[in-house]
């Protein structure tokens, strides 16, 4: 069995605001999600900056027997779930749970919750730590509470791979569509920041200011100097074509097409050679059927940090560089900071860029380190037929998701959304 | 989509029993118990004190220096070793140069570098985080194992870590099998690697899953898990990649199923509907009928609630025929492995296929009236295995059931 794969709802808890509505005007608004961190003090390190979510009230989503169970991992991961259900229109019942499930990445998961329960176990005792944390210190926690609150018994699973986590899961949910073992699968990401998890980024000099100069996230500037540690979930409603047809509602988009690829870098350091994501990006076109002058749009990975930037401007002027047409570029991560698992937030972007004809901005870029053809400070309107999603991460982890207009499609009729 | 066949072309793990696939094999049909006082961190203060420790561990003695790094955590290490054995069983060590732009790794990951990262943290604790090594933090990611065996390997395929607790394992060899089935890869590295480590260990006592004394899958009298460590690898292949080059082949990955309870965190559903819609995904993903399946490498952590729903669930698969199959939980030898728990599985039940024997339960002293499968109690068996189910279950309700098969050019052996 061979199915197509669409998007057919998005859900998102991010430093640009909840669900599909406020994230969507802020975003293409230009608006920043990136501010001083007031959750914790962070006078002592040199960066202060984090894009954080500030507006996500859980009760509006999730029940309150199991919202006393979940963090705010799984509490941010499971209300984003929820709204791509409800974006999609779809009612979980006893005939459809077993065929619906949910995929995600996770890059660090509760580090929240996993500092509370070392700081236990390492100050008062083995015999002092709490059972009921131990739920939320499991990586695959914010999927099982969705499964759990949300009633859907289908595929499970989660994925990890840094920076790449959300994209990983994405192509492994389309996988699984594409080979009939679910009608709907939800796919995405979600990660928080703690004060535990920003001081040992700081103290690796992971965050701008990696070296000096002005703190912000600058993507494929010249001036970048780190990214700024964000958090969020973002989660796409995945089914398959037939599914979203027989439910008479018309997809979002398609996804066409996956590239997965690898490269020997040392483990959490950048490789040189951008083969890895060039191979990732051909992978993708080549399932795809697309040519590399049929992208439109290339949602990038860039986050502002020096060697990720270069890496991912190296592998696109690679692969565009010859022809005549050049993709539109941009990053939201100029907006909504590096949550590691961003992929979810940004599919759930560039979902909305090809439904809406509005390509988002590259905020903090204003000296591009290539004179790429990129969407900078301000939004612009542009049809996409295709887009390209980069999910590159450190250790050398590349996943590409080409996405497509489902405009134009002689078999969409009668369908309405 | 191509559907090619995928085949398993080497093997290799590192456990309590055992250092390697050969020595895994006798141990396994000797019955011999890996489980006994933990000497890898100090277990005062704990409710419990046992486990199943890789003692001695040596990564240096085991891993030549070009594949080694200093800043492995135990669990990559382990993971090295079992990766290293596995491909040169498949006679692919070194990798040949065409092979790894196609070649990619998938594996399942637990606590990953948690015991080098518990070490990061009590400096964090004592004010000292600016002393913490980069090497211990980034311990805290599951995905570090993959990453030193893709750069020390110098691989380009695709890479993908599973945290899914318990079932991580057994769901990257399922997810490894597609891709391979796919044409995303040709060949595939597909384990899992686990570390005992403070947090897991506090974090089980904390929810009193873990006896005290050794653990006794499907006994009346059994008290929990004993928790594990180690590692588990196998060569995933195309088959006309396997065939071409001459490969000599232990066995296929017919299938694999995965389902999720929905119904609590850390508790399996008593009806057993997850586990029922697992092993059914799994044998209808193989084109396999149940009643072709010869033996069950049983989940059986030997915590009441698993071991109870699991026999139930078999009996909802399987009907009057589950009686006579054999059952049986190899972590009574070796200990819950957690993220390679499924991939140590999985090389068990491989070797069972190629050696032609079904491993043991061992400390099933007592019989318990709830779980009356076929349990192998009175030691290894002599059989001729053409389909086995390797069933994990997990924190989070996440359900994996793979299915292997013995090699055979015409398909399938009913």
């Amino acid at each position: 069995m061979t199915n197509r794969v669409v998007v057919s709802g998005l859900g998102m808890v991010t430093p640009l605001g909840t669900g599909k509505e406020d994230f969507a005007a802020n975003l293409f608004a230009g608006r920043s999600g990136i501010g001083p961190i007031t959750a914790f003090d962070t006078a002592r390190f040199p960066s202060r900056l984090g894009a954080a979510v500030t507006d996500f009230n859980p009760k509006d989503f999730i029940s309150i027997k199991n919202r006393r169970r979940m963090d705010r991992l799984s509490l941010m991961a499971t209300a984003s779930a929820r709204m791509a259900l409800d974006d999609a229109g779809i009612a979980i019942t006893a005939a459809n749970r077993d065929r619906i499930g949910i995929i995600l990445g996770v890059a660090y998961g509760s580090t929240d919750v996993a500092a509370q329960f070392m700081g236990t176990l390492f100050t008062e005792g083995p015999n002092l730590v709490s059972p009921i944390l131990v739920p939320n210190t499991v990586m695959n926690a914010p999927a099982g509470h969705a499964s759990i609150e949300l009633g859907f018994r289908g595929i499970n699973s989660t994925v990890n791979h840094h920076e790449a986590s959300a994209e990983t899961a994405i192509a492994y949910a389309a996988a699984e569509i594409q080979k009939g073992r679910a009608d709907v699968l939800l796919a995405g990401g979600a990660d928080i920041f703690s004060s535990f998890f920003f001081e040992i980024l700081t103290h690796f000099k992971a965050l701008s200011p990696v070296d000096g100069g002005e703190e912000g996230a600058r993507p494929f500037d010249i001036r970048r100097n780190g990214p700024v540690v964000g958090e969020g979930a973002g989660v796409l409603c995945l089914e398959s074509w037939e599914h979203a047809l027989e439910r008479g509602v018309i997809p979002y988009c398609e996804i066409g097409g996956w590239g997965l690829s690898s490269s020997p870098a040392p483990p959490t350091d950048w490789p040189e050679d951008p083969k890895g994501p060039v191979l990732a990006i051909q992978r993708a076109l080549g399932m795809a059927g697309i040519l590399p002058d049929q992208v439109d749009y290339v949602s990038a990975s860039a986050n502002g940090g020096r060697n990720l930037d270069r890496l991912e401007a190296a592998a696109l002027s690679h692969l565009f560089a010859a022809q005549e047409k050049k993709p539109r570029i941009s990053s939201i991560k100029g907006a909504v900071g590096e949550s590691f698992s961003s992929g979810g937030i940004r599919a759930a972007a560039a979902t909305l860029s090809i439904k809406e004809g509005i390509l988002p901005p590259t905020l903090g870029l204003h000296t591009p380190l290539q004179p790429f053809n990129f969407v900078k400070a301000h939004a612009i309107d542009m049809p996409v037929a295709c887009a390209l999603l980069n999910g590159f991460s450190s250790g050398g982890t590349f996943a590409s998701l080409l996405m497509r207009s489902v405009d134009g499609s002689t078999d969409l009729h009668g369908a309405t959304r | 989509m191509q559907n090619v066949r995928v085949v398993i072309t080497g093997v290799g793990t590192i456990n309590a029993i055992a250092p390697n696939a050969d020595a895994f094999v006798t141990a396994l049909q000797q019955g011999r118990c890996g489980i006994g006082p933990l000497t890898v961190f100090d277990t005062t203060g704990f409710r419990t004190r046992t486990g199943g420790e890789v003692r001695a561990f040596a990564p240096q003695e085991r891993i030549p220096p070009v594949y080694y790094g200093k800043r492995m955590s135990r669990a990559d290490a382990m993971a090295m070793v079992a990766t290293l054995e596995a491909l040169q069983d498949a006679g692919l060590l070194p990798l040949p140069d065409g092979l790894r732009e196609d070649t990619g790794v998938a594996i399942g990951g637990g606590a990953g570098g948690m015991l080098e990262g518990e070490a990061a943290y009590q400096r964090y604790l004592s004010g000292h985080a600016d002393t913490v090594r980069f090497s211990d933090f980034s311990a805290f990611c599951g995905a570090s194992s993959a990453d030193h065996m893709v750069s020390k390997l110098q691989l380009w395929g695709p890479k993908t870590t599973f945290m899914t607790a318990c079932s991580s394992g057994a769901t990257a060899i399922g997810y490894a099998r597609d891709l391979i089935r796919d044409g995303m890869a040709t060949a595939m590295i597909a384990g899992g690697t686990e570390p005992l480590a403070r947090t897991t260990y506090a974090a089980f006592n904390s929810l009193k899953a873990v006896d005290p004394e050794y653990c006794k899958p499907f006994d009346r009298n059994r008290q929990g898990m004993s928790l594990g460590e180690g590692a588990g690898m196998l060569i995933l292949e195309s088959l006309p990649h396997a065939l071409e080059r001459g490969a000599s082949i232990y066995g296929e990955v017919l299938g694999y199923g995965v389902s999720c309870d929905a119904n609590h965190m850390t508790a399996p559903d008593p009806e057993a509907s997850g586990a029922v819609r697992c092993m059914q995904m799994a044998l209808a993903d193989a084109g396999v009928a149940a009643g072709a399946v010869d033996y069950i490498n049983a989940h059986g952590t030997a915590t009441p609630a698993n071991d109870r729903m699991e026999t139930i669930g078999i009996k909802r698969v399987f009907g009057d025929r589950a009686y006579h199959i054999p059952v049986s939980s190899t972590k009574s030898m070796i200990g819950h492995t957690l993220g390679a728990a499924g991939a140590i599985e999985a090389v068990a039940s491989v070797l069972a296929i190629a050696r032609g024997f079904i491993p043991p339960t061992i400390h099933r002293d007592v019989p318990d009236p709830e779980c009356d499968l076929d349990f192998v109690t009175e030691g290894a068996r002599a059989a001729t295995l053409n389909v086995v189910l390797s069933n994990s279950f997990a924190f989070g309700g996440n359900n994996t059931s793979l299915v292997l098969g013995r090699y055979a050019a015409e398909g399938i052996v009913p």
